[in-house]
């Protein structure tokens, strides 16, 4: 209980409604100002799951769904059901805040390419699973080049992680893209029964277009989901992982050490 | 000063003026009576499968309306699902897997029956449980929502949490269209190319997560200062009406909803 209770000190219940407030504010400026096809509704959630804890960052973001449908001014959309989506992804984010993965980790040489090269492995297997798999060849349920653009998405993402550590010399950033894309891949694993179950698949966003052309292929409307989430999660959430870092990375280390996870973040724990 | 006349004996010795108890036929309610029936319509409207449990809804929200006198107020959130409702009829009509039993054929096109029909319930599933979402927001103030949790033994820190949350959102949005204007005037591009408007998003998010970690440093020191954290419960002292025939209401509720989603989606009730 002492662990529990250390995840709602004062400081991370009023950095909370901020965080909340981040989730909905930069979802929506992503999609209204810049019109991008992704999200960007988790930061709040995982800067407060990295800073405070896993229970503190699934309240977060099951708090930020609840209260983006139900405020009055504000509410409305399809936000709501996906609460334990929000939920699931706050709770991940507490994880890898306890694992460290966040902390920054100058490297050069070996010490910085071998978590690079670890990284690209894993996603590359991520993405072989969904490649090789006969299912997603078959033409009844997914169209041709669906496994194409998984393994497209795959490279793209395994370039961008290479360019971040190259460019930040900072072997922090793998482990970040990792764990960006693994809270991605069981973000669609669990927003895919509900958007096919509540919403028939669709949700009203761009990424509908997805929907659309998996279902043209003949997928059912839980594979489409699934398909879309797939495409689309990972690469949010990886972004949205690499957005938190550098954002923690520019704090001092005074405002860091202040949360419950702070001094793990900072490594100081191991010093 | 002379202390105006209490709210009927509700809370004795608070002024009319603090208590601010709400008045109307459903606005009247107990915020949590009210809660627990947005609840339970949006459990009805997605769960209970076929026609019947959005129709239900529908026609529950529309009575409710009518009743507390909000149903013009609640066109922006129907339209607001507008959006999702065309990418619903659209895919499922045209995009149905499976279904043999066309409408049309019109070039590459072919709606179906059954799509068309899929498409209407997820329609109808969708506007219930906006409607029942425009009508909880417009008769309950959140004020008066956390009031009566925290009576029922929400906490203070849950209270904080929602209340203030609510409160930042209009103050961050404009916050965030004065970081965007900023960082156009400095060479932001939110119109070009989507590899450039994607590497606008660090501007933007890094400047509003800084300065929002500052604001979060003085709320600290503030709460501190005013006791947040000191053991025991605070003294509430808007209590809302209720009474024992809502709260029997609200169990009802409960676990008549619990009743029949589970015996919709088991299929011992076969509803159309």
């Amino acid at each position: 209980m002492d662990w529990l209770s250390r995840q709602f000190s004062t400081r991370v219940i009023a950095l909370m409604p901020v965080a909340i407030a981040i989730n909905i504010v930069l979802g929506y400026t992503v999609q209204t100002v810049f019109k991008l096809p992704i999200y960007l509704d988790s930061i709040g959630t995982i800067f407060v799951g990295v800073l405070a804890g896993p229970i503190a960052g699934a309240l977060t973001g099951i708090l930020s769904n609840l209260i983006w449908q139900y405020a009055p001014g504000i509410g409305g959309g399809t936000i709501g059901p996906f609460a334990v989506v929000a939920g699931v992804i706050g709770l991940l984010a507490g994880l890898w805040g306890q694992l460290g993965v966040y902390r920054r980790r100058p490297a050069q040489g070996t010490s910085l390419w071998g978590p690079v090269a670890v990284a690209i492995v894993v996603i590359l297997v991520l993405a072989s699973r969904i490649y090789g798999n006969p299912v997603y060849d078959d033409p009844e349920y997914f169209v041709s080049w669906y496994s194409t653009a998984i393994l497209i998405v795959a490279v793209v993402l395994s370039a961008a992680v290479a360019v971040a550590a190259y460019v930040r010399r900072d072997a922090a950033a793998a482990w970040v893209a990792l764990a960006g894309a693994l809270t991605g891949v069981v973000a669609a694993l669990a927003s895919a029964p509900i958007s096919a179950y509540v919403f028939g698949g669709v949700t009203g966003g761009g990424t509908d277009v997805i929907v659309a052309a998996l279902r043209q292929g003949g997928t059912d409307v839980l594979n489409a989901a699934l398909g879309q989430g797939f495409f689309s999660d990972p690469i949010d959430k990886t972004i949205t992982s690499f957005v938190v870092f550098v954002v923690l990375a520019s704090l001092s280390s005074r405002l860091v050490a202040r949360f419950p996870l702070g001094e793990r973040l900072l490594g100081a724990e191991s010093a | 000063m002379t202390v105006p006349a209490t709210n009927e004996g509700i809370t004795p010795g608070v002024p009319e003026f603090v208590a601010r108890h709400p008045t109307g036929a459903y606005a009247g309610l107990s915020p949590t009576t009210k809660l627990v029936v947005a609840f339970t319509e949006a459990a009805v409207a997605f769960l209970v499968r076929g026609w019947t449990g959005p129709i239900a809804v529908v026609l529950v929200v529309a009575t409710t309306a009518i009743i507390a006198r909000v149903g013009r107020r609640m066109v922006p959130y129907v339209l607001a699902t507008l959006p999702l409702v065309a990418s619903i009829l659209l895919i499922n009509t045209f995009l149905f897997p499976g279904a043999t039993d066309v409408i049309a054929r019109i070039g590459p096109l072919i709606p179906t029956w059954s799509g068309l029909e899929a498409a209407l319930q997820a329609t109808l599933r969708v506007v219930a449980f906006a409607l029942s979402v425009a009508v909880f927001s417009l008769t309950t103030p959140t004020d008066d929502l956390l009031t009566d949790l925290e009576r029922r033994g929400l906490g203070r820190r849950g209270e904080f949490v929602i209340a203030a949350a609510v409160r930042t959102i209009p103050r961050m949005l404009e916050r965030a269209a004065e970081i965007v204007d900023a960082q156009r005037a400095r060479g932001l591009d939110t119109e070009g190319p989507r590899w450039r408007r994607v590497r606008g998003i660090l501007p933007v998010a890094g400047p509003m997560l800084t300065s929002a970690l500052t604001e979060v440093e003085e709320r600290t020191m503030a709460l501190e200062a005013r006791a947040f954290s000191a053991p025991g419960r605070r003294t509430v002292l808007r209590l809302l009406p209720d009474s024992a025939a809502q709260a029997a209401v609200r169990w009802m509720l409960l676990v008549g909803t619990f009743v029949v989603i589970i015996a919709s989606l088991t299929g011992l009730v076969r509803v159309p």
